[in-house]
């Protein structure tokens, strides 16, 4: 079949209007010789058209698959082949369930807008069906169809010419969360299939921070040990003042149902703060107390925070001696005093004893922009109002020293004992409880590198090769003789990851990719990255293979995700391409089948053509092997299968650190307790062998960031721009599809006397700029945004015109890839400035007209 | 804005129209709508669970979740208001059908487009001050929420309802709706339900089906 065929088989299958799919189903009944019986049941229910209700149609339990921060189900309705409608959760899957139900203990995971529109991603005109081999320049978006031989052929013979010629740290992994999280088929930095595919391979450069959240990551593993600092999501219904720092959970969803436990919060009583630049959803679905504050300043403000709580002495003295290190002068371990980074304790510097700045909510103000008597306010209802929870999410830790503020909070959360006590809250990366997350083999093999550098400097790495010194790409310590050893980047592979158009200052990595030899795309539709890469792999999404779900971080439940109907096109799982290339590697590199059978041992190379037994045979081990010992869990693999949920129930709410508090168990640092001074950071004395780079303060401390609203740089640049996480797209997925794209446009959110003093008026398109780059987008006029800050949602997908400039509005054209010492990557430290243009914005690469949602402002 | 119009005017007109053509089916029980405008997020699951379950293509909304915002920085508010079609006790939508497409249902009230007569004029579409009927282009005919009765007939909620992730909008006989008789989570210990918000049209012209916990600055006068 011609690819013109089948775009118009697709896009019969899209099933967009009802009348074309009415023509199938009539077809359908007629053939049955029962289309009159069908269509009189029909009128029913529908007077004026046949049309084939839920309960005529196959319904599969499955769920969504996205690095989102949820994971909610999704249950398929098919006829035939095809998926013609998804619900959701509504309480009849689960053991003992029925319709309706929707318990505080088990509530229903219903699925967001996102994953409610699944069905345009699946049948998109961008889904990749065939493998493709680049013809034109890289990207250029010239690709012809190959075949998976040649395919595979060409990955499998420039993987072993690039390891021969430029040694085990040529191949980059650029692995990500992106599309295809679940147990078996992971996609992901270090727990990845492709992880353990190059590891094996023996040439794999590892990239090892974190975009979303590593300011946050390192921060907690210091502070607890742990970045399991979460609480269940239930919890948050037991607060009684949640402080939501810089934390939107009506756009980021944050796990299963944690929106919906904080309204049944709000019902009880519970008083809600948000800090943030802008009034978001959240604030107003939860009426909180706004306290606008400047990009980039969070650690400022909680620093005065902590000065009124210890010179008001509101602080729970009593928690801070027997929980934590280095709080105070008392809590001073002896042998700090000899470490070379160690000797400061944390209330002295916030009272200024060292550098003789008292860090009081009058100096906090002139930095952060919030009134002092804010400050104050704030710091006394946190400290007085108990259980309390000061949720300190991850976009302000994607700043420069972004983990200054995540450790920053960590000390308010421990001075007002608000940690381990059920309504009060020590997030940090909020991950709660340990998930059985890999039914893979998860082995000596498992995450093999010979390089690590931190994730947005691979194109620094790439330019300046050799000449880069090893604090510039944090790269990781090691063992061996391959310490301190620049890796020589020359191919990158994307598993699950759009990172080329999701990492910082793409100008730069243009010119990185140009001097690379091998770009490998694995993904189920084609996205900006995969513009740029020589091989194009069609990977079938969660519907088209055998897995299960698990929450992303929160929510305690697994969902089963059958096959739902078969691969479309030639696409095969990321487990299958793997497999089938580590077997070519083998037969070429003198191995034989060894590779390909130690990579997929339950597998031989039939599994290329049939996956099925062999997906089963690991899930089945993993539930009956891991979940069902580890996690108590009596419900038999074969029933799991035919609920499609298993929901736990627990005594009482999960709370991180609820041992640690109650029953004196020591917290996982080097010293049993909760560092405020690091054990670690302590005693670092080179810098520059650590994968930090630079220096790291052993207690939390402000540090101005390299630009700001406060920085010279404003003359040139007066707008400070952040790039939250839209709700209408996971990322960069989902930009594709038509009905998310009218819940929404691209657009830069701006502050209404800002747009006054430039005549933007909401719909004008304006340019936005810096010395790392330039988009076009269209404005949005608002009185809810702090003046000074440009508001433009990260993922757009780059559509770059012949100058250079960014049509679609993507905001990381603008950022810079230099990141914070511990990885935190710098997505909202960015200073730029706005005019009016002529220029056209591209809301998206089809022709699809976008409506913006209605917006009332009446009262103006 | 509205004020230069003279209300009254404009109701008696409807009402002789409404006489004119059309007797008014008195349902057995009438389903309606409720939603909080206050906890929705916003999030438009509801909106696209919709367009999901009737195919729609880009542009027509059977469901419609409108962003109001007001207040000047830094003392904002917003609120939402979700509407689709309110299977209003005396719709303003059927009377105006020349075909007589449009009908409202004897056991539930649901308002109904036959679309096999439906020939596209877009009367209604002009006529119902809530936008609820919308015209799509692909197949030139005019269609709208039906209250998914073929979940209703099948003993469940509509899409939208079952698709909320804050269980703020929910669906039920209207009269026990209005008097917060009705058990729905829609409906917090501390809310009451109301016929009319600001950014939602008079309801004294079609009586509609649908009631709202309204946000303090979206309240209206009884
Ligand atoms: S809301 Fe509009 S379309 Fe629906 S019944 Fe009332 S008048 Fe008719
Ligand atoms: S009741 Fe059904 S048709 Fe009406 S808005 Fe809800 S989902 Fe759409
Ligand atoms: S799904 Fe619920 S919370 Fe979301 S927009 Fe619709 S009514 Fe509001």
């Amino acid at each position: 079949m011609s690819p013109i065929d089948n775009l118009e088989l697709l896009e019969s299958r899209l099933r967009l209007s009802r009348r074309s799919f009415l023509k199938s189903t009539a077809a359908g009944a007629a053939a049955l010789g029962s289309g009159a019986l069908i269509r009189s049941q029909d009128a029913k229910a529908f007077a004026y058209e046949p049309y084939s209700r839920d309960d005529q149609l196959h319904t599969v339990v499955t769920s969504c698959a996205h690095n989102c921060g949820s994971r909610h189900m999704l249950v398929a309705h098919k006829l035939g082949d095809v998926i013609v409608r998804l619900s959701t959760d509504d309480g009849r899957y689960q053991l003992d369930g029925a319709y309706g139900k929707d318990t505080e203990a088990e509530p229903q995971l219903r699925g967001c807008l996102r994953g409610r529109s699944y069905r345009q991603r699946l049948y998109s005109p961008e889904r990749l069906l065939y493998p493709m081999g680049r013809v034109g320049k890289r990207g250029e978006g010239k690709f012809k169809r190959i075949s998976w031989d040649e395919a595979l052929d060409y990955v499998a013979g420039k993987m072993i010419e690039l390891k021969d010629k430029y040694g085990p740290t040529a191949l980059l992994d650029q692995s990500y969360a992106g599309a295809s999280y679940g147990v078996l088929h992971k996609s992901d930095q270090i727990e990845g299939l492709l992880a353990r595919f190059l590891g094996m391979f023996s040439c794999r450069t590892s990239s090892w921070s974190v975009p979303s959240y590593q300011g946050t990551t390192t921060s907690s593993r210091w502070t607890f040990g742990t970045t399991e600092d979460g609480n269940e999501d239930d919890t948050f219904a037991h607060t009684k003042l949640m402080i939501m720092w810089g934390w939107n959970p009506a756009y980021t969803f944050h796990g299963g149902n944690t929106f919906y436990y904080m309204r049944m919060a709000k019902q009880r009583g519970c008083k809600f703060v948000l800090i943030d630049p802008q009034y978001t959803d959240s604030a107003s679905a939860y009426d909180a107390w706004w306290i606008p504050i400047r990009p980039n300043t969070d650690a400022a403000m909680m620093a005065g925070m902590a000065h009124y709580i210890f010179t008001n002495n509101l602080h729970d003295q009593a928690f801070i001696d027997r929980f934590c290190m280095g709080m105070d002068a008392g809590t001073m371990p002896a042998w700090a005093a000899n470490t070379p980074n160690g000797r400061e304790n944390f209330k002295d510097y916030i009272l200024g004893s060292y550098d003789g700045q008292p860090k009081t909510p009058e100096w906090a103000a002139a930095i952060c922009g919030v009134a002092a008597d804010d400050i104050k306010k704030l710091a006394d209802l946190y400290a007085r109002t108990k259980p309390a929870a000061l949720k300190a999410s991850w976009a302000p830790g994607r700043n420069a020293y972004g983990e200054q503020y995540n450790r920053m909070a960590a000390a308010l959360q421990a001075m007002t004992g608000n940690i381990g006590v059920l309504g009060g809250c020590a997030e940090g990366v909020g991950k709660a409880w340990h998930a059985e997350a890999v039914a893979y083999p998860y082995d000596q093999y498992s995450n093999i590198w010979f390089a690590s550098i931190k994730s947005d400097r691979w194109a620094h790495c790439v330019l300046n090769y050799p000449n880069v010194k090893r604090e510039e790409v944090g790269l990781w310590q090691r063992e061996d003789e391959l310490d301190g050893v620049i890796p020589n980047i020359k191919g990158i592979f994307w598993q699950g990851s759009d990172w080329f158009n999701q990492l910082t200052n793409i100008n730069k990595e243009i010119e990185a990719i140009n001097k690379l030899e091998l770009v490998v795309c694995m993904d189920s539709t084609i996205t900006p990255s995969g513009l740029y890469a020589d091989v194009l792999l069609p990977v079938a999404t969660h519907f088209e293979r055998h897995d299960v779900a698990l929450p992303w971080y929160k929510g305690h439940y697994y969902i089963h995700r059958p096959k739902v109907i078969e691969p479309m096109g030639d696409s095969k799982t990321d487990l299958q391409i793997f497999t089938e290339l580590a077997y070519r590697l083998g037969h070429r590199t003198g191995m034989g089948d060894r590779f390909g059978r130690t990579y997929n041992p339950k597998a031989d190379r039939s599994y290329w053509d049939n996956p099925d037994p062999v997906d089963e045979a690991y899930l089945r081990e993993w539930w009956e092997t891991k979940v069902m010992p580890h996690q108590h869990v009596d419900m038999p693999w074969e029933d799991f299968k035919r609920h499609g949920v298993y929901k736990f129930k627990f005594d009482k709410p999960h709370v991180a650190f609820r041992e640690q508090i109650e029953e004196g168990k020591p917290f996982q640092t080097p010293s049993g307790k909760i560092e405020i001074l690091s054990s670690q950071l302590a005693q670092i004395s080179d810098w520059t062998r650590t994968m930090y780079g630079y220096h790291v303060p052993s207690i939390p401390k402000w540090i101005e960031p390299w630009e700001s609203l406060n920085s010279p740089k404003t003359e040139e640049y007066p707008f400070h721009l952040i790039s939250p996480h839209p709700r209408w797209r996971t990322h960069s997925i989902f930009n594709n599809c038509s009905w998310l794209r009218e819940t929404y446009e691209q657009e830069v959110t701006v502050n209404a006397s800002d747009a006054r003093r430039l005549s933007i008026r909401t719909g004008d398109s304006v340019e936005i700029w810096n010395g790392r780059g330039r988009v076009v987008v269209p404005v949005y006029v608002t009185e809810r945004c702090m003046p000074g800050v440009l508001v433009l949602h990260e993922g757009a997908w780059l559509d770059l015109d012949d100058q250079g400039v960014d049509r679609s509005g993507n905001p990381d054209m603008l950022t810079l890839d230099e990141p914070s010492p511990a990885g935190a990557f710098a997505y909202n430290t960015v200073l730029c400035n706005m005019k009016k243009t002529n220029l056209r914005h591209r809301p998206g690469w089809d022709k699809l007209a976008t409506a913006r949602s209605h917006v009332f402002r009446r009262d103006l | 804005m509205t004020d230069t119009n003279d209300k009254s005017r404009i109701k008696a007109a409807v009402q002789r129209r409404k006489k004119a053509v059309y007797t008014p089916v008195v349902p057995d029980v009438q389903l309606g709508f409720v939603h909080n405008n206050v906890d929705c997020i916003g999030c438009r699951a509801c909106e696209i669970a919709c367009k999901d379950k009737n195919g729609l293509p880009p542009g027509p909304r059977f469901r419609r979740v409108q962003y109001v915002e007001g207040g000047t920085y830094p003392n904002v508010y917003a609120y939402k208001v979700n509407v689709s079609c309110n299977h209003c006790a005396e719709p303003a939508c059927l009377p105006t059908c020349p075909t007589g497409a449009i009908w409202k249902r004897k056991d539930n009230g649901i308002v109904d487009i036959d679309s096999t007569l439906c020939i596209g004029c877009r009367r209604c579409e002009a006529a119902c001050p809530y936008g609820a009927p919308q015209f799509i282009p692909e197949q030139n005919i005019v269609s709208k929420c039906n209250l998914c009765v073929d979940e209703i007939e099948a003993g469940r909620k509509p899409y939208c309802v079952m698709a909320c992730m804050m269980r703020v909008l929910d669906v039920g006989p209207i009269d026990l709706l209005r008097e917060n008789k009705y058990p729905t989570k829609a409906i917090g210990p501390n809310d009451e339900p109301v016929k009319a918000v600001r950014n939602f049209a008079n309801p004294d012209l079609t009586d509609p089906s649908i009631v709202f916990v309204a946000h303090s600055k979206g309240k209206v006068q009884p």
